[in-house]
Order: structure tokens, then sequence, then C-alpha cells
């Protein structure tokens, strides 16, 4: 449990999926050492138990909505255990319901994902992807291999730069890829015929919840009219409502948008008085939100669904896990 | 330009004083001293030739410019002249803080003869920068000539700083992207102190030998072949004065800097600077033009790229790397493709398609063209039709309508390819005959008649055409002039290591399957293939089982020619049987073979040896055969452990009789007899053989009726033996 929560501190693990299912992991290997203490029952002790890790895990760095329905699934899988079970039961239940929700939930999630947007990749497409999103990877390298003839526009930004990770992968596996940075955006979008964006989550009235950015992204597209394919598997959706993003974001490093690595030359901020200092604020926020207007489209593991539809699926959602 | 000159004066004032005390100083080498861009030299010097249309020495000297350089000695040999006047008229002759001094030679035949004759100048002061006029590079000099001065000053016997720059040669064909060797240099990490410097290594020994005094001198010695030779080197004045004093020394490389780290002379000592984010390369062959002409495209050299080195308006730079003149007349059809220049002046016509090409000036391209990977210079008239890949096509060329030029193609100037031509791959076409031998010292560059070359051309385009002119045409095609060049015995398996079109699929395919041979390493074919690119050429559609089955082929032809060698070193140097039997069978483990294959090979390779033994008459030969299946039987007998073996070995004899050995054809039953004399094969086999034989056609026959009586005996010994047993 502590190795990831260092890990997520340390910025190692990123991504929602990754993040995800890591944490699910941990809870796995805390659920196998436990053992329920005397006069106590196995329901509520792993709870709070539980409970704390989540805290831990907060306190290293704030979890995502995905990781929140996760963890909301596995505390409603041990309330609803049997009080019959033994303990040894209790704990390969809780073992196996978590492997089948990561292979559910995510993999296979992933899998259905691929092939719905796969069919809407044309030969000679210019497909533009904002950052690294583990699930628009898989679709490019997916329909890479289905011998689509297309090319990539990998967008990033600083201070991440996550998109160069992307970028490696895709041209290792032969891909065309143009490289720019968010500023760029508007040059390029005019030779783009289709957006891919991935999701950190999706709140019930059509917003995206995704890596700072991305509402430009989808903003520029909308404006010059091309398609923009938000790909999400279904557990990262959320009740919630939001408009904006501030009442809830996560803020990063503010030393990492002050400092730029491996230049020396750019160094206008340094050495500031404690005084001048103070009429500054650094705001390195990490998400943003992007209206349901600039979306063409959800793909998700249900299929692809209008923004609109999304209350639907968080019902039938929240309906089925409850009872799986 | 005006980007540069501010570079240029930025990087001034950053070192004002150091820069103070002598101006910078470099030697440019406008000769490489070798003839790998023949024919096309002949005509014109190496750099001078466009490189994505600008002459290549426009690089160079925009690079010196903007590296602080300020005094730069051209050293021009072949087609000085060409060379002189093209830097008189350029803009270069008039740069305020940067001259251009032309050093000019006719009887120079190397980089040695160069430097040495500089050196008799005098007009090298202090450190400078040694480059030949085909490298392409924006690295700054800056952090490297601060290195070489501050080791300067701890030890005067540092003479030398080479740049160096990552570059992972491909594990298949031992060769960079750049097409040059695998380079082997052993470098001190510490010091960057350079102790070995190999770029001729044999792969076939597959390995490189260190002197054991540079293990035992160093704490630490890092071998590298990862590194690439960006041919920059900053040198001290000594570097000068040892060429003089050593005047063997010919190649800068080969001579000069191996000479000093084997002979150690004097205690003078190379080092390196490595350099990681900025760009570096020397067009050395085709492969290296053509690669570097992509990094320009994709602007990887930048700040020389074309639509800043070729000035203000002239060049634009649109959406997927197209470089576009601002006169090009193209058609509403024409189809291109990324990574394209097109050069001033130039029409395209309808439905013509272009991807990954430069185009130069004034060039008319018809319609229903398809130009993929290729190089047009200027004035080159492409009708409609003709289709181009991977090829190089120098000024004037006439490509008549429907020509087609396979991959790898080199069109000199003013060629003329006939009507539905087809120039075959990788060859080399020009107006000038091919020397009549290759000269064997290949530092002896470009033809010695500069102005010859210019008359012959002059006669045969001035309207009245020489008559051998019609002999030529024939070459390529009605209306076609130019000489096909031969490619000498044994070079053209290597013309495709330095061709402009990326190595063919099979060649790696077999080169991959040698080397799993040679070292059962490991390769995954897919990835390989995959990670060099560029190989979606056209063998795609006719399945992978032929391969397979070839591959088995292969093996087995190899397999039987280690089994014949094996044989035959044992019959030369008397190994003992049981030390061959082992040999074989480590032969059959490591090819993975049976024995049933093992038996027909031992067989085939006596039979050979016994032909390929002196002999006058077929009964001389029987008694060779006799002799060496005496010799041998016990080695031939370990291998035939059952009858299907046996049978094997009949097949194979009656093969070997019909193909490489007829001497035997005559001999058949009687050498059947022997076998079956000496207990090789058991009258079962042969009588299986034989009713095997009986459906056969009547031409698989022949040798089942020449040797029906002694089957005919067989049978009736065998009946004989059955009623005796009775």
């Amino acid at each position: 449990m502590n190795r990831v929560g260092l890990q997520y501190l340390a910025g190692d693990l990123s991504g929602g999926n990754a993040r995800c299912i890591a944490m699910l992991q941990a809870f796995q290997e805390a659920i196998r050492d436990y053992s329920t203490p005397p006069e106590k029952t196995l329901t509520r002790d792993l709870t709070s138990k539980i409970g704390g890790f989540v805290s831990f895990l907060i306190e290293c760095r704030p979890l995502s909505m995905s990781m929140g329905n996760a963890i909301r699934f596995l505390k409603s899988r041990i309330a609803r255990l049997p009080l019959t079970l033994s303990e040894s039961e209790a704990k390969t239940t809780l073992c196996s319901d978590i492997d089948r929700f990561i292979n559910e939930k995510i993999v296979l999630a992933d899998k259905v994902i691929l092939r719905h947007a796969a069919a809407k990749i044309r030969d000679g497409d210019v497909l533009l992807t904002y950052g690294s999103s583990c699930v628009v990877e898989m679709i490019l390298l997916y329909a890479h291999e289905l011998g689509k003839q297309f090319r990539v526009v990998v967008v990033d930004s600083h201070p991440m730069l996550e998109g160069q990770k992307l970028l490696r992968r895709l041209v290792v596996k032969g891909l065309s890829c143009i490289y720019t940075q968010l500023n760029a955006i508007s040059y390029v979008m005019h030779e783009v015929t289709r957006v891919f964006l991935g999701a950190s989550s999706i709140f019930s009235n059509g917003t995206v919840y995704s890596m700072v950015g991305t509402a430009s992204v989808a903003m520029v597209a909308h404006a010059f009219r091309v398609p923009v394919l938000v790909c999400c598997e279904a557990y990262k959706f959320h009740e919630r409502v939001q408009l904006d993003s501030i009442c809830f974001n996560e803020l990063g490093d503010p030393d990492a948008i002050s400092k730029v690595p491996g230049r020396v030359d750019v160094n206008f901020l340094d050495n500031l008085t404690d005084k001048q200092k103070e009429n500054l604020e650094l705001l390195n926020l990490k998400y943003d939100a992007t209206p349901s207007d600039y979306i063409s489209v959800i793909v998700t593991d249900y299929g692809m669904i209008p923004p609109t539809s999304v209350p639907v699926i968080v019902r039938e959602y929240r309906k089925e896990y409850l009872l799986i | 330009m005006g980007a540069q000159k501010k570079g240029a004066t930025a990087r001034v004032s950053e070192d004002p004083e150091e820069l103070a005390r002598h101006p910078l100083q470099a030697i440019l080498l406008a000769d490489s001293f070798t003839t790998k861009f023949r024919p096309i030299t002949l005509e014109r010097p190496k750099v001078l030739l466009p490189l994505v249309n600008i002459p290549m020495i426009n690089y160079t000297l925009a690079w010196l410019e903007s590296a602080g350089v300020e005094e730069v000695f051209v050293f021009c040999c072949a087609h000085s002249k060409q060379v002189i006047d093209y830097l008189e008229s350029s803009e270069w002759s008039s740069q305020p803080n940067f001259s251009v001094t032309t050093i000019e030679s006719h009887n120079s035949i190397s980089a040695g003869d160069a430097l040495r004759l500089i050196y008799e100048r005098n007009v090298i002061h202090g450190d400078f920068v040694l480059i030949s006029g085909d490298t392409v590079s924006n690295m700054s000099l800056t952090q490297a000539l601060q290195e070489h001065k501050d080791r300067r000053k701890k030890d005067a016997n540092a003479i030398m700083t080479m740049v160096v720059k990552q570059s992972k040669p491909s594990p298949i064909t031992q060769q960079s992207r750049l097409g040059t060797d695998e380079l082997f240099m052993a470098i001190n990490p510490v010091t960057k102190q350079l102790l070995y410097y190999e770029d001729k290594a044999e792969y076939s020994k597959g390995f490189i030998s260190l002197d054991k005094t540079l293990i035992a001198d160093n704490p630490s010695v890092i071998l590298h072949n990862d590194k690439q030779d960006c041919y920059i080197d900053i040198c001290s004045q000594e570097v000068l004065s040892l060429f003089t004093d050593n005047f063997d020394y010919q190649h800068l490389r080969r001579h000069f800097v191996k000479g000093l780290l084997v002979d150690d002379i004097m205690g003078y000592k190379i080092f390196t600077h490595e350099i990681h984010s900025s760009y570096a390369a020397r067009i050395d062959n085709f492969r290296s033009y053509d690669t570097i002409s992509k990094d320009i495209i994709q602007r990887w050299t930048y700040p020389f790229v074309p639509d800043v080195l070729c000035g203000s308006s002239a060049i634009k730079v649109e959406r997927q790397g197209t470089y576009r003149a601002s006169d090009v007349t193209l058609s509403r059809s024409a189809q291109l493709g990324s990574f394209i220049f097109i050069g001033q002046g130039t029409k395209i016509g309808n439905d013509t398609k272009i991807s990954h090409s430069v185009i130069g000036e004034r060039c008319t391209i018809g319609s229903n063209v398809t130009i993929e990977g290729s190089y047009i210079w200027n004035n080159v008239t492409i009708e409609d039709g003709c289709q181009l890949r991977n090829a190089i096509v120098c000024d004037g060329v006439i490509l008549k309508s429907g020509a087609v030029l396979q991959p790898g193609v080199i069109l000199s100037f003013k060629v003329v390819v006939g009507q539905q031509f087809v120039v075959p791959a990788y060859s080399k076409v020009s107006l000038l005959q091919q020397p009549t031998q290759q000269d064997s010292d290949e530092e002896l560059e470009y033809a010695d008649s500069t102005s010859g070359t210019g008359e012959l051309r002059s006669d045969k385009l001035n309207g009245d055409i020489a008559p051998d002119l019609s002999e030529i045409a024939s070459e390529l095609g009605t209306g076609g002039v130019g000489y096909i060049w031969k490619v000498f015995e044994g070079a053209y398996d290597e013309e495709w290591r330095h061709s402009v079109a990326p190595i063919p699929t099979d060649k790696l395919v077999k080169l991959m399957l040698d080397r799993d041979e040679d070292e059962e390493l490991l390769t995954q074919d897919g990835n390989i293939i995959s990670a060099s690119g560029e190989l979606k050429t056209d063998s795609d559609g006719n399945g992978s089982e032929d391969d397979d089955n070839e591959d088995s082929r292969d093996d087995y032809v190899s397999f039987e020619k280690e089994v014949e060698a094996t044989f035959l070193r044992a019959v030369h140097e008397n190994v003992k049987v049981d030390l061959a039997v082992l040999e074989v069978n480590a032969l059959r483990l490591s090819y993975n073979m049976a024995s049933v294959d093992c038996g027909g090979a031992i067989f085939y390779s006596m039979m050979k040896l016994a032909v390929e033994s002196p002999h006058n008459s077929a009964s001389e030969l029987h008694r060779n055969a006799a002799d060496i299946v005496t010799t041998w039987q016990k080695l031939l007998k370990s291998f035939l452990h059952d009858i299907d073996e046996e049978i094997e070995v009949i097949l194979k004899f009656e093969e070997m009789c019909l193909e490489s050995a007829k001497e035997f054809a005559a001999l058949f039953p009687q050498i059947l007899h022997l076998l079956y004399d000496k207990e090789i094969l058991q009258e079962d086999a042969i009588l299986r053989w034989a009713d095997e034989k009986e459906g056969a056609d009547e031409s698989d026959k022949v040798f089942l009726k020449r040797s029906e009586k002694f089957i005919q005996w067989l049978r009736e010994a065998e009946e004989e033996e059955e009623e005796e047993d009775e």
C-alpha cells in the first residue's frame, strides 16, 4: 500500500487506469494479509481499514473519480458479504471480485472500446490526440494493425509532456506522426479529420473531466467542425454534475511550470525576492472540464453514446455493479 | 540568412576575448577523394551537387559561419574551376566577418596531400576546424572548442577533437542509417580520449582485437559501436605538420587517426566530443544523400533548411513537410504526398503522384507520372506515364514517355531515356563512358579531364549528332542517349548497401538468415523489419509458405556443403572415423536435420570426391569410388540405421548420376553392387527401391533398367536362400 502511495507521489504511476489497477491490486494484497482482530466482524473492520488506506492514498495524491468509483464498489462488496462466510472464504471472494472488476471494467472494456473506435477510423484520416491516453494509444495501434492508413497528430503541453511517451511508442510501431505543442493547435487543426481524447471522468451532465488542455482542444476542434470522440470506460462515469473545473481539481507542483528543465537560459522567475513572490501565484492545474457541447460522441464499453446519455449509463451501471 | 547571422554574432559575443586573439579558421575540403558519387562527379564536383536543391557546400559554409568561424580555406582539387567560379559568384565572397579563400591544386590525390599543401602555404595560425564540403550540421562549436582549448592548456599533446554522435547501426546490415559501415571506437569515458578506431572491421571474424596495453593503461575503457563519426574535427596546428612529416598519410581516418593511435607518434592524443541534440552528418554515399535529404526536409538540421537558406520568400513550407517555390505550376489533379520539395518554375501535370521526393527548378513533369523517394535536379523533363522510384536524376535529363526507373538508378547529366524503356535497378547511366579499368587506388577521384568532359558533352548535344550516338542509343531504348555503366564483378552484391533505394526486403531476410546461422542470435523477425522502416516495398502478397520452403532448402544446401567440407577435411587430415562421425552428428544437430539427410549428404560428398580425384577411365573411377567407400564405410554406415535411410542413399545416388556427376551414370550398377558387397546397403533396401521405381515414369526408370541384372541376381539369390532354408 505504501509503495503504491509513494508511486503516486513521485508521479511514477500516472493515467487513470494504471492508478486504479495499482490501487485495486494493493487492496487485494492488503486483504490477503488481513486477519480479523478478535471481537470484531470482518465487514466492519475491513471497511474501516480500507478507509484508512484510502485516506493515505489521498494524502499522496488526490483520488481520481475512477478510483473513487472503484473504492465504492469494493466497500459495497464488503458490506454485502454474507455473515455466514468464514474469514478465508470472505477474503477469497473479495479478491476474485477485485480481479473481476479489473478484468471486466478495465481490460475488457478497453477491448470493446477499441473495436468501436477503430470502426470510426478510415483510410486517409488524420487523427489528433492530446497528451497520453492509454485507451487512445491502444486504438491507434489497433487500427494500424488492421492496416488502416492514417496519420496521427500528437498534441502535448508543458509541464508534463506525456505526449512524448505516447509519441515514442507510436513512432516505434511505424505510425506516421506529427508532434506539436498545444499552442499550435489552431494551425494543425486544419488538416485533422478526427479528434480522439481520453478522459479522467465523465459527469452525468456530459461534462468531460480530463487533463488540463483537453477543453481547449475540444473547443478548437468544435470551431473547426472536427468530430471529437472521447474514449472512456464506463466505470469512470460519475453521477456528480459539474459546470466548471474550479470547484473540484488538483493542483500540481508550482515549480514545474516556473522552471523549464534542460533550459538554463529560461530563468526569468528565479531570484525573486520574497516580497515580489507575494505578488505572484503559480497555478498548475491538472484537470479541466470540457462542456458536453464540444463533444460529438463518447465511446464507452456500452457502445458509442452522445454525451446526453451519460446519466442513463450511470443509472444502469450503478444498478449493475451493485448487483455483481 | 538573417537568423544565422544573429546566431553568429550572439555566439561571438558570448566569448569575445577568446576569439579576439585568433580569428577561428576552418579548412574545408571541397573534394572527397573518393569515387562513390561517380558517374555524377565526373562532370560536377560533389560539393556542388544539390542537396534539397542547394549545393552541399552551402550547408557547410552556412554552418561554419553561424558557428563563429571567420576564415575558411576552401581546398579545391577536382573540378576546381567550377568550385571557384561558384564561390566567386555566390554570396559567400562578399560576407563581412567571414572570408572564404580558395586554394587550388591539380595534383592532390588525397586529403593528406591537401593538408600538406595548406601547411606549405602557412595560412593557419591556430586551432582550426577541419571539415569536408559535404557535411551538414547545426551543432554549436562553442563548447567543443572550449573543451579543446582547456585540454590543450593542460596537455599540449591533445591535438585533435573529433565530433561523434550517437547512432546505432542496424543489427542486420551492420551499417548505420547513413550507409556507412559499423564503426568501433574505444573511448576513455572520463577523459574522452579516443583509444581505438576501426571502421572496416571484419564481421565474418565476429571479433575485433584490441591492444592489451590499451586496457592496461586506462582505468576504464568503453568500446562503442553505437557512435557515428561526424567528420568534424577541431585540430591544432600540429596536425598539419604531422601530415607533412609523415608524407605517406593519405586518408584522414584510415592513415592519420589510426596512425596516431597505433604508432603513438610523439604521444599525441585525440579526443572526442559527443553531441546529443544537434545534428551532424556527412554525405559519404548515395544512401547518406538520401538519409540527409530526408533529415533536412524534416527539419532536423534547422536552421539549415531550404526555406531559411534560400532567403526570404522563395520557398514556402506547407503542411506535411511540403516545400514549394512561389511559381510552381501544379495541375489541380496532381497528388502531392508528404515531405516533398518542388523548386522554382517547375510544372507538374495531371494525376501525377509525388511523395518523399525533391524536384529541382524548371523541371517539366507530365501527366500520370509516379515519383517516389527520388531526387530530381534542375531542368529535367519527365514525359507522361513515367515511373520513378528511389532514383537520382541529374540536370538536363529527359525521360521519354513511359520510361521506368527502378529503385537505385542514377541518371547523370543530360541522359535521355527512350520511350517505354525500363532502366534496371541500381544501374548508373552517364553520357560519359565508364573508365575502362577501375582504378585500384580509390583515392584517385574524378576523371582527370575537367576540360575534356565539357567538350565531349557539347559535341554530342550541339545538333550534329556524333556517329557513335546511334550505337549508344540502343542501350537506353529508342531515342535514348547514354551509357549504362557496368557493375564490376563482386561489386554488384554491395551495390544495394550504398544505394539511394532502401535495402530490399529479400536482402534483409537473407542477411537475417545468414546471421541466424552464424550466431544463432535471436532476432525477432517482425521487430527488426518494421524497425528499419521503409520496408513495405512490394513483396507483401505472396505469403510466407514459399519463404519457409526456401529456407529449409537453403538450410539443406548449406548443411550438405558443411558435411562435404567436414568429410574432405577428414580425408585430407586422416581424422579418425569416430571423430568424423561425431562432427557430422554435431552438424546434424545444429542444422536440425534428420539422420536420413546425413547419410545422403555423406554419400554425396564421397562420390563427389571420387569424381574429383583424377581418373582416366570408367574403371579407374570405379576403383576410386571403391577405395573411398572401403575406407569410410564405417562413417556412412553409422548414419544408415534402417532401410528408409538406405533407400534415401540410392535415390541420392540416382539424382547425382542425373545431375552433378554424370560419369557415374554408366557405373550405376557396379557401385550399387559395391555398396551391397560392403554391406552398406541391404538387399531389402535395394529391392524395395526397385519395387518403388517399378511404378514410376519411363524416364525415371533409366537406372533401374541398367541395374536390372543385379536386381535379378539379388532376387534369385534370395529365392535360392529361401529354397535352401526349406
